[in-house]
């Protein structure tokens, strides 16, 4: 991680299948915040995107656990992708 | 009188609070691997050295916030500082995200420990736990445990024991220093943790402490910034206000949360080593989520399923069937033999004999389902289910999670209502509830069953899948109605939801609720069934032997011509009104007053070989009638209890009563198009 360089800034809904990231910036009213940070996204934590076919909800692996997240709303989720 | 401890079970969704608390308590609270099962509390007690402890099994939930009501109920429960001990459940095979509640538990006073559940399942995956280390860094009871194997339960007795002699709280100093630091953000947040605390001087709330309540407000949590408004003097309000209103402010919730987790990683990663990926996400993931070949999976394994149901409730249908006429020409011979009555050999022959063999039939329907589904949900397979079907659920104005109240309503539709608490928005539970009526439980997929094949036999296979067919088409129609009212696009919430990992099924576990079920079912449904079998048998039976002079042939002729538009005779019609009280009573009413009719409505004329309500059933009513009553039969209202649950989650009579009509009027108006279609087709 350390070395990781960060090469682009998108939406977690734009990003490519099994590759790893962090999470950059979170947009929405409080009660997504709510929701989507105490599942387990927050800035700041690592990640690994293990499926993202543009309309199912995507499955991120982020501490110990498989997360859905709906593919709209995926897309107010701001990630840095390692490269 | 000895001493009475409260011990609350906290814990995330799915981390085996409800095991834990049946394993206890002996009580049956639903169990299942997926998130938001328990939506009450529920209380028990157990007796340990001589101490009386009642227990509290709290619905699941992420952290403190209230957001949805279960949510809501757990808050305040903890709140209301009653436990004697807090006991948080982690699951130990997703550490880092479910110790988020132990995190958020920060900053509550009340005594806790913590259990690490589930250790087997974390190590099957190659996950590491210290305990020990785990334990010292907080300072409070730590035990790792797995709360389905029953021989652990003397370590967390030991563990209770002491947690409770002397009771440890969570030290919110290191917690704090984490909000403070602002880790990611940093300078960004300007310290504005203790500014709120400066603001809210020596302001506390219960056995909440300031700087809980201080991250509350940053969280925007409804209730506490009601508790603070209402009970902080005008200046000081306004100063929070301000605060919150700032820039840094308004990213409050991200603000604590990441905090939040920043404290729960530097825990773990001392003291777990992370699982490894492969194990996350199988070849069987990959299949189950994929957007077209998970329906196809998910097709396949409800297909599979239902034919599983058949097999196995087969033997129980053959006993059932099989005894009726054997048992009825005993008592027929045994009785004129004796010389009984004819009134008492009818009575024995029609109310007790086929009640009783009627409702073995069904039960073993109901067996056979509730052990197939039971293991598909142990198994884990519910989340991934209603993973592939959000796309679907959310074009009807739901969302994936919906999933998991309508699947549960194969178990029982009533049970299944106060499962849609788990969605977000009303409107979105009331759609559910729409869409749940028209799934049915087991009971009446045992009695679609049973008249399919009574009528149609070889070709009941083909009304098993166009009653799957008709339920989506249904559900569309509901969606059309109802979905822009309840759930407007800008409103449409979307699935956030984690993927529990695979459980190997605990067989000794299954089997116990499974048995448990069946016997509940088989005798609830046994007293309904004779109960009402009676009840129909007394109004029917005509001791002159001329059955026009009874009440109910009077009533049922005068209502005929009325009920003949949606092809069902009378006595059709009756089961049918039956079975909006319980499919229980419609197959009771049936058994009896199909077998009455035979050949002239009479008991003289009787013959004993005909007794079993399928061969009476078939003989008496043609194939377009029994289409009629089979459509009408599948659409009907659920059952009483359903209506209850239904009016309670739904609050209001008008939605009762608007559900109600809008499954009269689709199950008679189908009855009437299959009616008509059956005429023209045989
Ligand atoms: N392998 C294993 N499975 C467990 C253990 N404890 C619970 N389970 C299973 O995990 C699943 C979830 O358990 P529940 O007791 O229903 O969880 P809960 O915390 O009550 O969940 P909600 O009511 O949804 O909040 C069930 O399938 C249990 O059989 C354990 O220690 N080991
Ligand atoms: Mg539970």
């Amino acid at each position: 991680m350390k070395n990781a360089e960060f090469v682009d800034r998108l939406s977690l809904a734009e990003m490519g299948e099994n590759r790893c990231g962090t999470v950059a910036q979170i947009e929405g009213d409080s009660r997504f915040i709510s929701r989507i940070v105490s599942i387990g996204l927050t800035p700041g934590s690592a990640f690994t995107l293990l499926k993202n076919d543009g309309r199912s909800p995507v499955l991120v692996f982020c501490r110990d656990t498989v997360i859905a997240v709906n593919h709209k709303e995926s897309s107010q989720i701001f990630v840095k992708v390692e490269s | 009188m000895s001493e009475i401890k409260t011990i609350a079970l906290l814990g995330q969704p799915n981390s085996g609070k409800s095991t834990l608390f049946n394993n206890l308590t002996g009580l049956h609270q639903r169990v299942g691997n997926w998130p938001g099962k328990t939506v009450e509390q529920a209380e028990g007690e157990f007796v340990f050295d001589g101490t009386i402890y009642k227990v509290i099994d709290l619905p699941g939930s992420y952290g403190l916030s209230a957001n949805s009501e279960e949510e809501v109920v757990t808050r305040d429960y903890i709140q209301s500082g009653k436990a004697d001990l807090v006991c948080i459940l982690v699951d130990a095979s997703q550490l880092e995200r479910s110790l988020y509640m132990l995190a958020d538990f920060v900053g509550i006073r009340l005594p806790v420990m913590l259990v690490l559940n589930m250790m087997d399942v974390a190590e099957a995956a190659g996950k590491k736990i210290d305990v020990a280390a785990i334990e010292k860094r907080l300072g409070v009871p730590v035990l790792g445990f797995s709360a389905a194997e029953t021989e652990r339960y003397p370590e967390f007795f030991k563990k209770m024991v002491s947690a409770i002699k002397t009771p440890v709280c969570l030290d919110s100093g290191s917690l704090r220093e984490e909000l403070v630091s602002g880790g990611e953000l940093g300078e960004k947040t300007d310290d504005i943790i203790s500014r709120i605390e400066a603001a809210l001087g020596d302001f506390e709330y219960g056995v909440c402490e300031r700087i809980w309540i201080a991250e509350k407000l940053l969280e925007k949590d409804k209730l506490i910034c009601g508790i603070v408004n209402e009970s902080l003097p005008f200046a000081r309000k306004n100063a929070i206000d301000a605060i919150l209103d700032s820039d840094e402010g308004r990213d409050g919730g991200i603000l604590t949360g990441e905090a939040k987790y920043r404290w729960v990683s530097k825990i773990v990663r001392e003291s777990a080593t992370p699982k490894s990926i492969e194990k996350v996400f199988s070849k069987w993931d990959r299949i189950a989520t994929h957007h077209i070949k998970g329906k196809f999976f998910a097709f396949g394994i409800m297909v599979v399923s239902l034919i599983a149901c058949m097999i196995l409730a087969f033997p129980g249908m053959g006993i059932g069937f099989g005894m009726q006429p054997v048992l009825q020409s005993l008592v027929e011979r045994a009785g004129n033999a004796l010389g009984v009555w004819p009134v008492v050999i009818s009575f024995i022959n029609l109310v007790l004999v086929g009640g009783t063999c009627i409702t073995i039939c069904m039960t073993s329907f109901i067996f056979a389902i509730i052990f197939v589904f039971r293991i598909l949900e142990e198994i884990g397979y519910m989340a991934r289910f209603s993973y592939a079907f959000d796309n679907w659920l959310s074009r009807l104005g739901l969302q994936g999670k919906a999933i998991m109240p309508l699947f549960s309503g194969i178990g029982c539709t009533a049970g299944a209502v106060c499962g849609t608490r788990v969605l977000d928005t009303r409107g979105q539970r009331l759609l559910a509830l729409v869409l749940l009526w028209a799934i049915p439980c087991g009971s009446k997929v045992a009695v679609v069953l049973f008249l399919a094949s009574t009528f149609f036999g070889s070709a009941a296979p083909l009304f098993g899948i166009g009653y799957v067919a008709l339920i989506f088409a249904s559900f569309y129609l509901s969606s059309r109605l109802f979905g822009k009212k309840l759930v407007p696009q800008n409103e449409r919430v979307g699935m956030i939801m984690e993927l529990p990992p695979y459980h190997k099924p605990h067989w000794k576990m299954i089997a116990a609720m499974v048995g448990r079920s069946t016997w509940g079912i088989f005798k609830k449904a046994l007293k309904m069934i004779l109960m009402v079998a009676a009840l129909f048998w007394a109004l029917s039976y005509a001791g002159d032997g001329n059955v026009e002079n009874t009440l109910l042939y009077k009533i049922g002729n005068a209502i005929e011509p009325v009920t003949m538009f949606f092809g069902m005779r009378w006595e059709l019609f009756v089961s049918y009104l039956g079975g909006m009280f319980s499919k229980e009573a419609s197959l009771g009413i049936m058994s009896t007053l199909f077998n009455h009719t035979g050949e002239a409505f009479s008991l003289v004329t009787r013959v004993a070989a005909s007794e079993n309500l399928g061969e009476a059933l078939a003989s008496t009513i043609s194939k377009p009638e029994a289409l009629a009553f089979l459509f009408a039969s599948m659409f009907n209202v659920p059952c009483v209890l359903a209506m209850g649950t239904t009016y309670r989650e739904a609050g209001s009579f008008k939605w009762l009563a608007t559900i109600m009509g809008y499954y009269l009027a689709l199950s008679l108006g189908l009855a009437f198009i299959g009616y008509h279609i059956g005429l023209l087709i045989f």
